[in-house]
């Protein structure tokens, strides 16, 4: 058992470590020590062997949930909204996710950032980030996972645009925050919605209401979409996708961190986490699945042409990410098709998504901390530059390779298993999303060996590696990492190797909700009575296969190839031109931009148009309508005199009559004001109270006819 | 209650009807011939009292005048208050003893305040 | 009559013709900010003694002591307290006018002291006008041409639209014959419904009452002194007009429609959907407009025309769910008090950097986070708060009064002020975005005065105070608005 102050700990111990670097080491310690290194790995390494223990106990409960007490935090009138914790067995495997990357990462950044004028501050927000993950994956409400949500994004934006002197970084980061937002908002209107209808933000009691069908129909729908569009934004799912490359401007051990294994993760885990929400309308899993399995094609094509390792990288975690939408949505048609749902039912079919979540997790962050290691080494990204590293980073090469063949989805690693899942899941629910998939496994070898090859075999193709400063400006020559960034590779690519062998047996279902176990033996090679596995690796060997005949062997050239599909290759690597699309005509606003532009016209220039106009109509029906000789004596009642000089008389200045003048009959009030009456004078002020008197008279007509 | 708006409406029109014919007078006996037209500077020159204008007619007064002038309204209207508190002082009593003090203190911390600003100078 | 309920405001009275003596005769000026935050922390204490009691009246019901009148007493006076610690530096500019600018501020407390306790025409016209008088002096205060024109532009519309205010004033007192708001609910629940529904007068009354109430809190299209104004005057009082005159315009607000027009239900719909519209309104232009400003108090004004909007918000649902359940009222308290200390917190801020840089211009604001870090992490919480994001005050205050308005049915309004809230985080993040990531135009560092780094200090804890334990201050606007219920 474990004392559920313990965990609080978990949560609780970064948010500490946070406090500490922030407040007082960054003030007072040279960036060049690494005590803030040292305070952050301790807090995530305790975090981490609380999860540990979380995890075995909630194992060992009978019903794999753990009662944790919580807390009224604000009482208004009927609103009350409590504080408390959610430990079930979805929290418990995304605890240990988080802990351990996180724990990897910062060791491995020990090397990577060090000497960093910004080492501190690194640190701070990497704390702050894994804290606030925690906090999403341990909340029981709705309200509280949308405060962490939040903070995760604050913290990714952060990160992002760490090297904030980079203006490419700087917008990378605030174009991340902003699309991010947009799907907030409709988790937010989501989280208003259970509300309004259901009272309560508690997410096990609103799990009963949306099985039990209190929750139904259309309100079910809508917040179950409005949830899934916070996860497309976090998750960096079509559309809401373009945020999620860019952000590869900021550190690399950030990318495997909060950009592959754990932020855009939690978008999937904000659905598993709500599954039983999801199942109960069609609707919702159709989408979900649609939009997961177009993802994961749409990422892998453009993953196929870019240059930069560590973008293929990130276009292969949209890919895979839309891979666990897929897992999920077609988990839960599978479970509509079967008919009866329960709330185990519901909580197992997650266990599909997730499960490739957990295995992901490992070979994503490896891969990463790969290419952050290529890096560290070659001063570039860009794959034209390398080529030949096997010799000179054998240990990178190796856990690079292992990382890539778990992707790709080869037997025994852990990828396979966790796809196959998905794989036959979607075969018995959607043919024509398998398909797609299908074509996906090829793709995703293909670039993911592509990247291996071009990067480790054939000869050095870099001129000076000094030159090319990505990320460290000091002159380097070619050499393997430090230990320190080393063994954190090693670490994640054993675990890339077994992770997967938890599903095996079938305890990982039967752990998340229900499943049948069978023995390890039988699960391991008993997987090839099927046909379905067989040709998923046939699959996945021709694209390495491909991979090796074009940058390998070089049997073919690679250019030709170009050649001959160059308009695929155009639209491939420039993105569909979504970048362009969304920064002309919404980041940019410059369509809205115009509309501001004439609103703010209307708001100086036309409404005094309007008054010129009136006064032009009046001064017209003036001189139509009344006698020169009226003229005379108006003029003579207002005052204005005729100036003698020279004897010779001068026409009256006629100005005065005019509607201008009219309305400036408040301003005559205060002739003495000198320099303000000039400005006052140019007519602003009495538009200004003559769109005040236009909105009453509106404000009546309106009442008037509809009231 | 239609009925009562219109009294209003007749007055409304009379008050229209006098200021439009008191103006259409002069017009419609020049119209008519019966006024010469036969401007002259001096007939053209402002009316001031019969009295004959000396030099124009904007001048710039000193914005002292107005200080003056201000100071001596404010105070002045706040001391008539004491007329009829005077004519009632047996009824008002203590209290109204007591609130014409306040009334005099905050008029004495104004006229102390415009004393010491210098408004009462002539610089 | 119990004089002792009035010890608040006699105090701030005397406090304030004490300032002035006191300008008069001290050398050092300094003292006179002393006396003046003296003066509000002693009215502030008495107001407090009075928390909890039972609601009452004192001048022949004119003016209420109750929990509503209270909060806003409270509210008023940490308001002016931090603006005159924002303004010791702005105002030891001012050479021989200090005691007057202190002065003015106490009285305009004063006046929006009276406004919130006002239950009576008369008087809420005339602590109305005490407070606008008081204000437009105030605004005009730099006496250089933007400042002067600032404040006859504002003294001109303030005075055109009390009249507009006098005259609903008159008509609603021509149909019922009484100016206390209690009796004229009585006479108005007594009539036939036919009578008040073809009876024009009535309505029209009560539109103009919302015009005059409307330019105060700055609601579309009565807004438009606002971006010149809040240009042109002092900073500080930038910031007192954008908290104080709003939140005394709202107390005013709800008391008056809360006590006087809640029913019958015809009328408080009709009224609950005139805001709902008028938010609409004012929180897209404001937020539209906001965009493309340049300086960073204009787009503040704008950005004080969309909090309105949010804030009206809460009016509507007032008047379309008339029930015991305070949810309406309650929220637009809780706004009033986030909104208060975090655009305060802006503005201190703002005055704190542009003391130094002579400039209001957003692109002067570039790099601020290595120049000030302080202060730049301060503005950017304070951003944050704006835009309506956790963990900052602005957050919850949005959450609660969204919350109210889904309640009562007004989800259409709710979107609307959603979607405005996007566009919102469009030009609040362009500042951040220039304070964190742009080049400093200098490497001078920018240093602030000791009493600007502590009202700013206290505005930042409350913002995150508001945001974190939002319990505490939701307390107290339960028991406040309580007084609002609609009593059949």
């Amino acid at each position: 058992m474990i004392a559920s102050e313990l965990i609080w700990l978990i949560f609780l111990l970064p948010v500490f470590s946070f406090i500490i670097v922030s407040l007082f080491i960054r003030p007072s310690v040279k960036p060049t020590s690494k005590i803030a290194g040292y305070i952050t790995i301790t807090a995530i390494s305790a975090s981490l062997v609380l999860s540990l223990w979380t995890l075995l106990t909630v194992m060992a409960e009978p019903k794999h949930e753990l009662a944790v007490p919580d807390f009224s935090w604000l009482t208004v009138g009927d609103l009350t909204i409590r504080i408390g914790l959610m430990i079930d067995s979805l929290t418990a495997v995304m605890l240990v996710v988080v802990t351990v990357v996180s724990l990897m990462v910062q060791i491995y950044s020990q090397g990577y950032m060090h000497g960093d004028p910004g080492y501190h501050r690194y640190y701070a927000w990497m704390s702050l980030f894994t804290a606030s993950m925690l906090g999403v994956i341990m909340a029981n409400s709705l309200l509280l996972i949308f405060f962490f949500w939040e903070l995760v994004g604050l913290c990714s934006y952060l990160l992002i645009g760490f090297w904030f002197h980079r203006p490419a970084a700087a917008n990378a980061a605030k174009k991340a925050f902003v699309v991010t937002r947009l799907g907030d908002f409709g988790f937010l209107a989501a989280i208003l919605l259970l509300y309004t209808n259901t009272g309560t933000f508690n997410i096990p009691e609103l799990h009963e209401m949306a099985i039990t069908g209190v929750l139904a129909g259309t309100t079910l729908t809508w917040a179950a979409i409005g949830i899934f569009a916070g996860a497309i934004g976090k998750s960096a799912q079509f559309p809401l996708h373009v945020w999620l490359p860019d952000a590869m401007e900021g550190p690399t051990p950030v990318s495997a961190l909060i950009h592959a294994a754990t932020m855009v993760a939690a978008g999937v885990f904000l659905v598993a986490r709500t599954f039983p929400l999801f199942v109960n309308s069609a609707t919702a899993v159709t989408i979900v699945a649609v939009i997961g399995a177009f993802t994961a094609i749409f990422a892998a094509t453009m993953g196929l042409v870019m240059n930069d390792m560590k973008r293929v990288v990130a276009y292969s975690t949209i890919s895979q990410l839309g891979y666990m939408m897929l897992g999920l949505g077609a988990a839960g048609l599978a479970l509509r098709q079967e008919g009866h749902v329960t709330l185990e039912l519901a909580k197992a079919a997650a266990a599909i998504g997730i499960f490739h979540l957990f295995n992901h997790a490992f070979f994503k962050a490896l891969l990463f901390l790969g290419a952050g290691s290529v890096n560290h080494a070659t001063n570039t990204f860009d794959m034209r530059q390398m080529g030949g590293l096997r010799k000179v980073m054998p240990w990178t090469y190796a856990t690079f390779v292992i990382g890539a063949l778990s992707l790709a989805g080869i037997w025994p690693l852990s990828g396979f298993w966790s796809k196959d899942e998905i794989l036959a899941v979607t075969w018995d629910t959607q043919r024509v999303l398998f398909t797609l998939v299908m074509i996906t496994v090829l793709m995703t070898a293909f670039y993911i060996f592509r990247v291996v090859f071009l990067t480790f075999s054939g000869q050095y193709r870099g001129s000076d590696p000094g030159s090319h400063g990505q990320e460290h400006d000091h002159t380097t020559h070619l050499h393997e990492s430090s230990p320190v960034m080393v063994a954190p590779m090693v670490i994640l690519a054993i675990l890339a190797i077994i992770s997967g062998f938890w599903n095996i047996t079938g305890s990982f279902d039967a752990f998340m909700g229900h499943g049948e176990t069978r023995s390890f033996a039988s699960g391991l090679f008993g997987i090839f009575t099927h046909p379905l596995p067989w040709i998923a690796l046939l699959v996945a060997g021709l694209g390495i296969f491909l991979a090796y005949a074009i940058y390998g062997a070089k049997w073919l050239s690679a250019e030709r190839i170009g050649h001959i599909f160059r308009p695929l290759y155009i639209i491939f690597s420039r993105k569909y031109w979504f970048d362009e699309l969304y920064e002309n005509v919404i980041v940019k606003l410059i369509l809205l931009k115009w509309v501001f532009a004439a609103l703010e016209k209307i708001d100086t220039k036309v409404v005094d148009g309007a008054v010129n106009g009136l006064a032009n109509t009046v001064r017209t029906i003036y001189r139509i309508a009344l006698l020169n000789g009226i003229f005379d004596i108006l003029q003579r009642v207002d005052g204005t005199k005729i100036e003698k000089a020279n004897g010779v008389i001068k026409e009256p200045n006629k100005n005065w009559w005019q509607v201008d003048g009219i309305v400036n009959v408040m301003a005559n009030g205060v002739t003495a004001s000198g320099e303000a009456l000039k400005k006052t004078q140019t007519g602003q002020l009495q538009l200004y109270g003559l769109v005040i008197g236009l909105g009453v008279v509106a404000i009546i007509l309106v009442l008037y006819f509809a009231g | 209650m239609a009925t009562d708006y219109i009294y209003i409406a007749l007055f409304l029109l009379a008050a229209i009807l006098f200021v439009v014919t008191t103006l259409l007078i002069p017009v419609t006996l020049r119209f008519l011939k019966i006024i010469p037209h036969n401007p002259t500077p001096v007939k053209g020159s402002p009316f001031e009292c019969g009295v004959e204008t000396i030099g124009k007619t904007w001048v710039q007064f000193n914005l002292r005048y107005y200080l003056y002038a201000l100071v001596f309204l404010i105070i002045d209207v706040l001391v008539v208050f004491l007329y009829p508190w005077a004519v009632n002082i047996r009824h008002l009593g203590l209290t109204g003893l007591i609130e014409m003090l306040i009334l005099l203190t905050i008029v004495t911390v104004g006229y102390i305040y415009a004393w010491k600003k210098g408004a009462l100078e002539w610089k | 009559m119990n004089l002792q309920l009035f010890i608040p405001e006699l105090t701030l009275a005397i406090f304030a013709i004490a300032v002035i003596l006191l300008d008069l005769f001290v050398q050092r000026k300094g003292v006179l900010a002393g006396v003046s935050v003296a003066g509000l922390v002693i009215s502030a204490g008495f107001t407090l003694t009075m928390w909890g009691s039972e609601p009452q009246t004192i001048f022949n019901n004119m003016l209420a002591v109750d929990s509503f009148a209270l909060f806003f007493k409270l509210l008023f006076t940490g308001i002016a307290i931090l603006v005159i610690l924002a303004s010791v530096d702005y105002a030891s500019k001012l050479t021989n006018l200090q005691g007057e600018y202190y002065a003015l501020v106490l009285l305009s407390v004063l006046g929006m002291m009276l406004m919130a306790a006002a239950t009576e025409l008369i008087s809420i016209y005339v602590a109305l006008g005490l407070t606008s008088l008081s204000l437009c002096a105030l605004v005009g205060f730099l006496k250089d041409s933007k400042s002067s024109e600032a404040a006859l532009k504002y003294f001109l519309l303030s005075a055109m639209v009390s009249a507009v205010l006098l005259f609903g004033m008159a008509l609603v007192f021509g149909v019922t014959g009484e100016t206390q708001l209690s009796k004229i609910a009585q006479v108005i629940q007594a009539m036939p419904l036919t009578n008040i529904t073809d009876n024009p007068a009535l309505v029209l009354g009560v539109v103009l009452l919302i015009v005059g109430f409307g330019f105060k809190i700055a609601a579309v299209p009565f807004h438009m002194w606002v971006p010149d104004v809040y240009e042109g005057a002092p900073t500080p009082i930038t910031a007192y007009l954008s908290v104080g005159s709003k939140a005394a315009g709202f107390a005013v607000i709800l008391r008056i429609f809360s006590s006087a027009f809640g029913l019958p239900e015809w009328l408080s719909l009709n009224w609950g959907m005139l805001f709902a519209v008028l938010a609409a309104i004012s929180m897209t232009l404001g937020n539209v407009v906001a965009l493309p400003q340049t300086n960073i108090k204009r787009m503040l004004g704008y950005s004080s025309i969309a909090q309105a909007g949010y804030l009206m918000v809460g009016l509507a649902t007032v008047g379309i769910l008339p029930t015991a359940d305070v949810l309406g009222q309650s929220a637009i308290l809780f706004f009033l008090a986030s909104y208060t200390v975090t655009n305060l917190g802006a503005f201190i801020a703002i005055i704190a950097i542009s003391n130094k840089t002579n400039s209001d211009l957003i692109q002067d604001f570039s790099g601020m986070i290595r120049r000030a870090p302080g202060l730049a992490l301060a503005l950017t919480l304070c951003l944050v708060s704006l835009i309506g994001m956790p963990p900052a005050a602005g957050f919850m205050a949005k959450f609660y009064i969204f919350s109210a308005g889904v309640h009562s049915g007004l989800l259409w309004l709710v979107i609307i002020a959603v979607l405005n809230s996007v566009i919102s985080a469009y030009y609040y993040l362009r500042v951040v975005k220039v304070m964190w990531f742009g080049e400093p135009t200098s490497t001078e560092k920018v240093f602030s005065s000791g009493a600007l780094r502590f009202s700013l200090f206290i505005t930042s804890i409350g913002v995150l105070l508001l945001g974190i334990l939002p319990g505490l201050v939701m307390k107290l606007t339960e028991a406040a608005s309580k007084m609002l219920a609609f009593l059949p």
